[in-house]
């Protein structure tokens, strides 16, 4: 059956929870590829014969006219299908450049990106991280409202030294401190840390 | 065309529905039985919805109403809406009754999925505010789509309300790191 390979497709990634990304899916991706490939091939052939037969396909609908209508039918439906694959799956991308720097993109996401989505991602990363630039702000912090500017977290990998706002800190393993929310939330999201509840 | 991106929308059209072929297909490959790829008038075959809604559209087959809107499922639902296993009979139940309503007109599938709906939908809130997760799995294989989708939101929503009266929202990992498990031996 024409378009089953495709809706495989969306199903896979339905299947998933949502925000969380499945490996791309190369394999059935070239399968309904291919399928369109041999739905041309029957299309023009099909159009020739009626064309070699002179019959005018508005007039004269006839069994050639309907076989080339389904397998256009499946190439308007394959496509839509490819489409929606890989327009979802950007919308997940780009969601991922507000809570993680590209440079910190993990090797086990990484993975599941094809080559252009993840081109995709650093210029969208990229172009977001220049414009908060521009704008001397970062959007990407106090996603949550803040309470108090200061937290107390749990370090949960070894960090090491590193430059906060106010102060020089050791983000050694294990340790617990009290840091300011914004720069403490950066770690959150990448989860080296954990915020702990008083 | 707003929704030409919806996969929930492109996956209901893909659940079969019975048609009848009026005219002669040449060069295809639907039925995997006969040799000459021809498709003669007048047999019987089951077509994903987008085909044969397209192929209704223009006079080329013509579509019937799927099982799942028969007569015993009509019975069923009216006897006990809530209980009635409506995912393995089409897990897109409403809106390819939607879609199917349009397509045929037969007025009587709107009230069915109606009174489906209204029954189901406080089943499936009650559970979904109430149930432990024991009692969920059994219950939800009795769910389509649509209704999982009710039940998620309501089990958030009594979550997030939950979380929200313990004291307020908290720093979260991004979700996508959250499946990470720490490899074995670090």
């Amino acid at each position: 059956m024409y378009g089953r390979k495709a809706s495989q497709l969306l199903k896979e990634f339905v299947s998933g929870e949502p925000g969380q990304l499945t490996g791309f899916n190369n394999d059935v991706f070239a399968q309904v590829i291919e399928e369109c490939d041999g739905n041309i091939l029957h299309l023009q052939a099909l159009l020739r014969k009626m064309q070699e037969e002179g019959s005018n396909n508005q007039t004269n609908k006839n069994a050639d006219h309907f076989g080339a209508l389904v397998h256009h039918l499946s190439l308007v439906r394959n496509k839509r299908c490819l489409m929606a694959y890989v327009y979802n799956r950007a919308e997940v991308i780009q969601n991922l450049g507000w809570t993680i720097k590209h440079a910190d993109l993990p090797a086990a996401v990484k993975e599941k990106l094809s080559i252009s989505e993840n081109e995709y991602f650093g210029k969208h990363s990229s172009n977001l991280q220049s414009y908060m630039l521009d704008l001397n702000l970062d959007l990407a912090v106090d996603m949550v409202p803040p309470k108090d500017p200061y937290i107390k977290v749990r370090v949960l990998e070894e960090i090491g030294e590193v430059l906060l706002s106010d102060q020089i800190a050791n983000l050694a393993m294990h340790s617990i401190l009290f840091l300011k929310r914004i720069d403490a939330e950066s770690f959150i999201s990448q989860g080296k840390m954990e915020e702990l509840t008083s | 065309m707003a929704k030409y991106y919806d996969i929930d929308d492109i996956l209901a059209d893909e659940e079969l529905v019975p048609a009848v072929f009026l005219e002669a297909v040449n060069g295809v490959g639907l039925l995997q039985s006969n040799e000459t790829n021809r498709i003669e008038p007048r047999s019987k075959v089951e077509l994903p919805f987008w085909l044969a809604s397209e192929l209704h559209l223009r006079q080329a087959a013509s579509v019937n109403v799927p099982p799942c809107y028969n007569k015993k499922t009509r019975e069923e639902i009216g006897a006990d809406g809530a209980h009635v296993d409506l995912r393995s009979r089409c897990s897109y139940f409403y809106q390819l009754g939607c879609k199917i309503v349009q397509l045929i007109g037969d007025k009587t599938i709107g009230s069915l999925l109606l009174v489906a709906f209204q029954i189901r939908y406080k089943e499936v809130l009650i559970k979904a505010h109430t149930s432990a997760s024991i009692l969920g799995p059994k219950f939800l294989s009795l769910l389509t789509k649509e209704e999982t989708k009710l039940y998620d939101a309501a089990k958030s929503s009594t979550a997030a309300f939950k979380s929200w009266r313990m004291g307020g929202p908290r720093f979260q990992k991004a979700s996508v790191l959250g499946r990470k498990r720490k490899p074995i031996g670090e």
